[in-house]
């Protein structure tokens, strides 16, 4: 398979006045072309850094970051970062939130227009394209954050915890949407979560980091019928044991 | 639209209260009309002194039927939309200078501060003998007032705006300048409306303390004029007009920030 992101020996140092702070040490990552990856751990083990360094965001102290061979040195439209919150702009309408990755790219015309409102379309958001943020519901606005994100075609999909904010009912279905849409558009998807579950849920793969500073720890293959729904998977005999495995590695 | 009973009730006490606001708000200025047209008639004080409503009535209708009254009317308003037009486009311009350029802002920060707590009037002799006696001079004044309390809060404003939603933006590869267009500007336009608000009160204030500094006509040159040759009268049919010109204009204000609002929502 073709290797499309890597992380090469990634070391991390926050400076603030107060001191320095590794937040990742030595960490090595690939990821696939269309995998759905997974990266769980504690809190404030450097999760959402990883995150931004891919993105671009900020760089690495040490270590190379590299999308289809070339070195990550600033944001590109190769990756969309959908942040924890949904981040939506209340002043704009679901519609223009959506077309906003591509007037910020000087990407907006009649084709990627198209693409965007089909978007919309699919995902159920339709009647509400001329709607605020504020008249849409939690899973809504996620899926319109989501959305937005995709709408700029990136290549992979960076999801800060993307469904931490809703509650459980909303969760499982969130999940499954964020699944199929990323299915359904072949992405390539990291995954940054808290919940052990939605982790097994999703991906293919799951990345395991140990305490600050973040290093990968544990690496667990998943294997799960191609086919099975995020919650369907929850139902699986192997679900269990899994999550008794990362359950014992996050201790 | 069918609402249930209980509905409806509620409606109705809403306009209930409302209605009761409204009347109280009218009897209140009755009430002191009405104090203080009797007491100045009854003798307890002399209406020399505390003028009275009829003699501001008189006082007005004689002003407007001479016309004298609209020449000063235009010149002060003149210079009050001018020293807000003014303040707020310098103050805007250099908040957004200071907000591209951080350096700078906190360069700046202490000397913006010393100057926000400086009386203005304070630079009063230095305005005539730099500017002139005359509107200019007028105007300055109007603008010092207001332009630094416009700097200091738009900047407040572009500031709190969120961390990560700057982030979002950026992750998009937007530059400095789609940051301020696409986010930090219509984020912030609530807070440039009460900006707003405050500089038309401000520049009023400017523009009377400018024309009691120097001026040889307009509503602040009557205001001085009136006290000089104790005509209480005069004075206070002044300040009347002064209220009613001011109300007119946050009501103006009022009305854009409603058309703003609705064009967002
Ligand atoms: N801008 C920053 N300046 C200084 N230190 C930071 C900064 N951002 C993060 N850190 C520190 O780096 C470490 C890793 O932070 P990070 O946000 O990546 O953790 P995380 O795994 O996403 O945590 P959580 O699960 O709580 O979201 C934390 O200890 C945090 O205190
Ligand atoms: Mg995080």
């Amino acid at each position: 398979m073709d290797k499309l992101l890597c992380l090469d020996s990634i070391s991390l140092t926050y400076h603030t006045k107060k001191g320095e702070t590794l937040a990742l040490d030595n960490l090595s990552i690939d990821v696939q072309k269309n995998q759905f990856i997974s990266i769980v751990g504690p809190s404030g083990c450097g999760k959402t850094t990883i995150l931004s360094i891919i993105s671009g965001l900020i760089k690495p102290s040490k270590g190379n970051v590299t999308i289809e061979e070339e070195q990550v040195t600033k944001p590109s439209s190769k990756v969309g970062y959908m942040f924890q919150r949904d981040n939506l702009f209340e002043w704009l309408t679901i519609e223009k939130n959506v077309l906003l990755g591509l007037e910020i790219m000087h990407k907006k015309n009649k084709e990627t227009k198209e693409y965007a409102k089909a978007l919309i379309k699919k995902y159920g958001l339709e009647e509400f394209s001329h709607s605020f943020p504020s008249e849409l519901s939690g899973g809504m606005r996620q899926r319109t954050a989501l959305i937005r994100t995709l709408a700029t075609k990136p290549e992979i999909l960076l999801l800060d915890e993307p469904c931490s904010a809703l509650d459980y009912q909303t969760r499982l279905l969130v999940q499954d949407d964020i699944k199929s849409i990323i299915n359904e558009e072949q992405k390539t998807a990291i995954l940054v979560t808290h919940d052990i579950s939605e982790a097994i849920s999703m991906s293919d793969k799951i990345i395991i980091l140990s305490h600050r500073p973040g290093t990968v720890k544990k690496i667990v293959e998943l294997d799960f019928d191609k086919k099975l729904t995020p919650f369907e998977r929850r139902s699986e005999p192997q679900f269990s044991k899994y999550f008794d495995m990362i359950w014992r590695e996050l201790l | 639209m069918k609402y249930s009973l209980d509905h409806k009730k509620y409606l109705r006490k809403l306009c209930m209260q409302d209605i009761f606001i409204h009347v109280c708000r009218i009897l209140l200025l009755a009430l002191i009309i009405g104090l203080w047209e009797s007491v100045a008639n009854s003798g307890i004080v002399d209406p020399f002194i505390t003028s009275s409503p009829s003699r501001i009535i008189n006082k007005l209708s004689e002003m407007f039927a001479s016309g004298t009254i609209w020449n000063h009317i235009f010149i002060t308003l003149e210079e009050t939309i001018l020293a807000f037009l003014f303040s707020t486009i310098i103050g805007s311009i250099i908040a957004i200078i200071l907000y591209l350029c951080l350096p700078l802002k906190k360069i700046l920060e202490p000397y913006l501060v010393i100057l926000n707590s400086l009386p203005k009037i304070a630079l009063g002799p230095l305005i005539i003998i730099w500017m002139g006696i005359g509107t200019k001079a007028i105007v300055t004044m109007g603008v010092l007032i207001c332009v630094i309390i416009t700097i200091i809060s738009m900047l407040n404003g572009f500031i709190a705006v969120e961390e990560e939603k700057i982030m979002v933006l950026k992750s998009m590869g937007a530059n400095k300048l789609q940051i301020l267009t696409k986010l930090i500007i219509p984020a912030t336009l609530p807070n440039f409306i009460s900006v707003l608000k405050i500089n038309v009160g401000m520049a009023w204030v400017g523009v009377i303390m400018g024309e009691y500094l120097s001026s040889s006509a307009g509503l602040g040159y009557l205001l001085v004029y009136g006290g000089q040759v104790f005509q209480l009268d005069l004075v206070m049919t002044t300040i009347i007009i002064l209220c009613i010109l001011a109300g007119i204009m946050y009501f103006l204000i009022s009305i854009i920030e409603i058309l703003i609002n609705r064009k967002r929502k």
